[in-house]
């Protein structure tokens, strides 16, 4: 065997790295960019399911198509709306218990776990159990109203187009306020407790204390939770999908949902793809500003 | 030979003894695929049955989700693109056309010819299942038909004679919503189309060109829409309203009158004893009416290695005896004409309302677009109807619109 000259060496040390990375490379290869690639063919081609012989390349005309499509607007505007209530409300429900869940009582280890079970359910499970809740004839929400004396008939929740967008909002706060009660309270414990002390001394009210000590300390953290939150909301359907398929008639219908149900009811994995590329198009915004957020952190 | 080679080689020997004897080399395993609507059900007993009589053959039955027919349909087309579909499975007609385009299906004809008990299955049953090019792709194996369930109690104290037409069916509706009661339990929701046929495909609408938006079809479904829209017979929630939530509505007392198949009426007996009966669904005065036939079958795939095989075991489902345990397992009605005079199952009252109604009963046309009628285009622009964002008209040219563009 001969020596490697200099500059084969040079070569294999600059190489080296990119070999570490080459089993990870290939993977993300395969499970990311092969399925994104396949959607934007599909986006491109009139392909339908059940006509597999049959695919024509119909350029942009899945994109024009939804531009006109009425049923896309709707769905794109209750996306937008989705998205506001429910990481809104999740993150302040959750900022609420983390703060309580801070203070020291005697079963607070117990209350710590108890929070985590919402979250820890599955969506299926959370929207069978949401619905029959909703239940105009057996639901105890009816019950539990009826009762109080605030109504004097069973309410549709999920039948009228007024209440079921919000009563589905509704379900999915409950589901996912315990990711940001962990986290912020993750977050919380990283305080000093010389901050504290020191916003005591300059005589600091609680909300002050609130304001000026501990939200800009958690901020990062607040940062990156709801922009994580809002990747997983924008692209979530499976509780309404469980809960109401997206009726009665649109009200329900989020941009993922309608993708899907074209996909999946109406076999047009054309257009279904079409429109799960306008979603990733949105969401790349939001993705754009969480890899900067990661990148900075990891510059520190 | 050194001794440790010597026991490497019988060890192996001994290891691989399974694989090559000749019973084993014939064995074939068929993967078939079902849903019952009572998931604890198993086939297990049926299939044992099968394997002690066909040596050769080992059953691997898989329960899929039906999740309204969505679930079952998506992962069998998404199986068989994928060519990892099961050998045969269970499937109704309305997917038979799409199944057909796809290529996906066996040709039953010939096996058929040589199978003793095909006699012991109606003509009406075969006729109904023949696919668009005249060929028999599709095993019946069970059947129900659509009636009407009603409260006796309730008719009674009101001095009502269960409805035959339209106008007797809304006279008693409205005579029967008071208080917290609503006359007709409507289903909106998932798999409502079977509710509105009878009113609609039964005052004459058909699936033809232009046949969704003729005068009778418009009637018909304005008919329905009011209902709820100006008698406000139904519930408030009926236009989310699925199989179970109006089956639980009639069992709590909420509804009068509610359109499902014999399959649950086991359970309305249960909650009601014999407070409930059924007839045949309404339909125009002299006129036959229309209702849904349920059908389930089983088919062999086209890209299956074992297709002998496969429709030994789906033909064992159709012959008498078997037929009959299968069907305890499912809740639905036996194809065999060997079994109907012993079929104790379900109350006498509900076989013969199934039974009567069987010359209305058909089937949605066998079109690649029927299925997602079924599960989108329907119940979308129905509710958007019964909650008055559309016109009644207009969900019908919706509806038009989808079948003919």
């Amino acid at each position: 065997m001969t020596t490697a000259s200099p500059s084969a060496a040079a070569l294999r040390t600059a190489a080296t790295p990119y070999l570490f990375l080459a089993p990870a490379l290939l993977v993300t290869l395969a499970v990311v960019l092969v399925p994104v690639a396949q959607t934007v063919w599909m986006s491109l081609h009139d392909y339908i399911l059940y006509r597999p012989q049959n695919v024509p390349f119909i350029g942009l005309g899945n994109f024009t198509r939804l531009l006109k499509d009425e049923v896309f607007w709707i769905s794109l505007w209750n996306s937008a709306w989705w998205i506001v209530l429910v990481v809104g409300l999740q993150f302040a429900l959750g900022l609420g218990a983390a703060l309580l869940l801070n203070q020291s009582f005697w079963w607070r280890g117990l209350a710590r776990s108890l929070i985590i079970i919402p979250w820890a359910l599955p969506s299926v499970i959370i929207g069978l159990t949401w619905t029959w809740m909703y239940d105009f004839n057996v639901g105890v929400l009816n019950d539990l109203v009826l009762r109080l004396g605030l109504v004097d008939k069973p309410v549709p929740w999920l039948a009228q187009p007024t209440t079921s967008f919000y009563a589905i909002v509704l379900a999915l706060v409950w589901q996912g306020f315990p990711f940001f009660a962990v986290t912020i309270l993750a977050g919380l414990q990283t305080i000093g407790q010389e901050l504290y002390e020191a916003a005591d001394i300059d005589g600091a009210t609680r909300f002050q204390r609130l304001r000026l000590v501990i939200l800009p300390s958690i901020a990062d953290v607040i940062m990156t939770a709801l922009l994580l939150r809002t990747i997983w909301v924008a692209n979530s359907l499976d509780v309404i999908l469980v809960m109401t398929g997206g009726g009665p008639g649109y009200a329900t219908h989020t941009l993922p949902l309608y993708a899907f149900l074209k996909a999946y009811s109406g076999m047009e994995f054309g257009y279904g793809s079409a429109l799960a590329l306008v979603l990733t198009a949105l969401l790349l915004v939001v993705v754009f500003a969480y890899v900067r957020r990661a990148a900075k952190d990891l510059g520190r | 030979m050194k001794r440790r080679t010597f026991l490497q080689l019988a060890g192996a020997g001994a290891l691989a003894a399974p694989f090559v004897s000749p019973a084993a080399a014939q064995q074939a395993t068929v993967r078939w695929w079902y849903h019952f609507d009572n998931p604890q059900n198993s086939p297990a007993e049926l299939v044992a049955a099968f394997e002690k009589e066909n040596p050769g053959i080992k059953i691997q039955a898989e329960s899929i989700p039906w999740g309204g027919g969505s679930d079952y349909y998506t992962r069998l087309f998404a199986s068989l693109v994928a060519g990892n579909a099961p050998d045969c499975a269970m499937v109704k007609l309305n997917n038979q056309a799409q199944l057909l385009q796809m290529g996906a299906l066996e040709p039953l004809d010939s096996r058929l010819g040589g199978w003793a008990a095909r006699s012991d299955i109606s003509d009406s049953i075969w006729n109904v299942n023949k696919a668009t090019d005249g060929k028999q792709y599709f095993l019946p194996v069970q059947y129900v038909v659509l009636y009407l369930y009603y409260r006796t109690d309730l008719f009674q104290a009101a001095g009502l004679q269960p409805p035959k037409t339209y106008e007797d069916f809304l006279a008693a509706a409205k005579a029967l919503t008071k208080g917290d009661v609503y006359g007709f339990g409507m289903r909106g929701g998932a798999g409502g189309h079977d509710n509105w046929a009878p009113f609609v495909l039964g005052n004459g609408a058909t699936f033809d060109k232009g046949g969704m938006v003729s005068e009778k079809a418009l009637a018909g479904n304005r008919f329905y829409v009011s209902l709820m829209r100006d008698h406000k017979v139904v519930p408030p929630s009926a236009p989310t309203d699925g199989f179970r939530q109006i089956v639980d509505g009639f069992k709590a007392g909420r509804s009068a009158m509610v359109i499902h198949h014999v399959g649950s009426s086991n359970e309305m007996v249960q909650a009601l004893g014999d407070k409930v009966s059924a007839v045949p669904v309404p339909k125009p005065a002299g006129a036959k009416g229309w209702t849904i036939f349920g059908d389930e079958s089983n088919a062999v795939f086209s890209a299956s290695k074992q297709k002998d095989a496969a429709f030994r075991w789906i033909s064992f489902l159709s012959t008498a005896n078997n037929n009959v345990a299968f069907n305890k397992l499912t809740g639905q009605l036996p194809v065999t004409t060997s079994s109907a005079a012993t079929w104790d199952v379900h109350p006498k009252r509900f076989v013969e309302a199934s039974a009567a109604s069987l010359p209305a009963a058909g089937v949605l046309p066998d079109l690649p677009k029927t299925a997602d009628f079924v599960r989108t285009v329907w119940p979308t622009s129905m509710q958007r109807a019964l909650l008055g964002q559309i016109t009644p008209d207009d969900m019908m040219k919706a509806v038009e619109a989808h079948f003919h563009g």
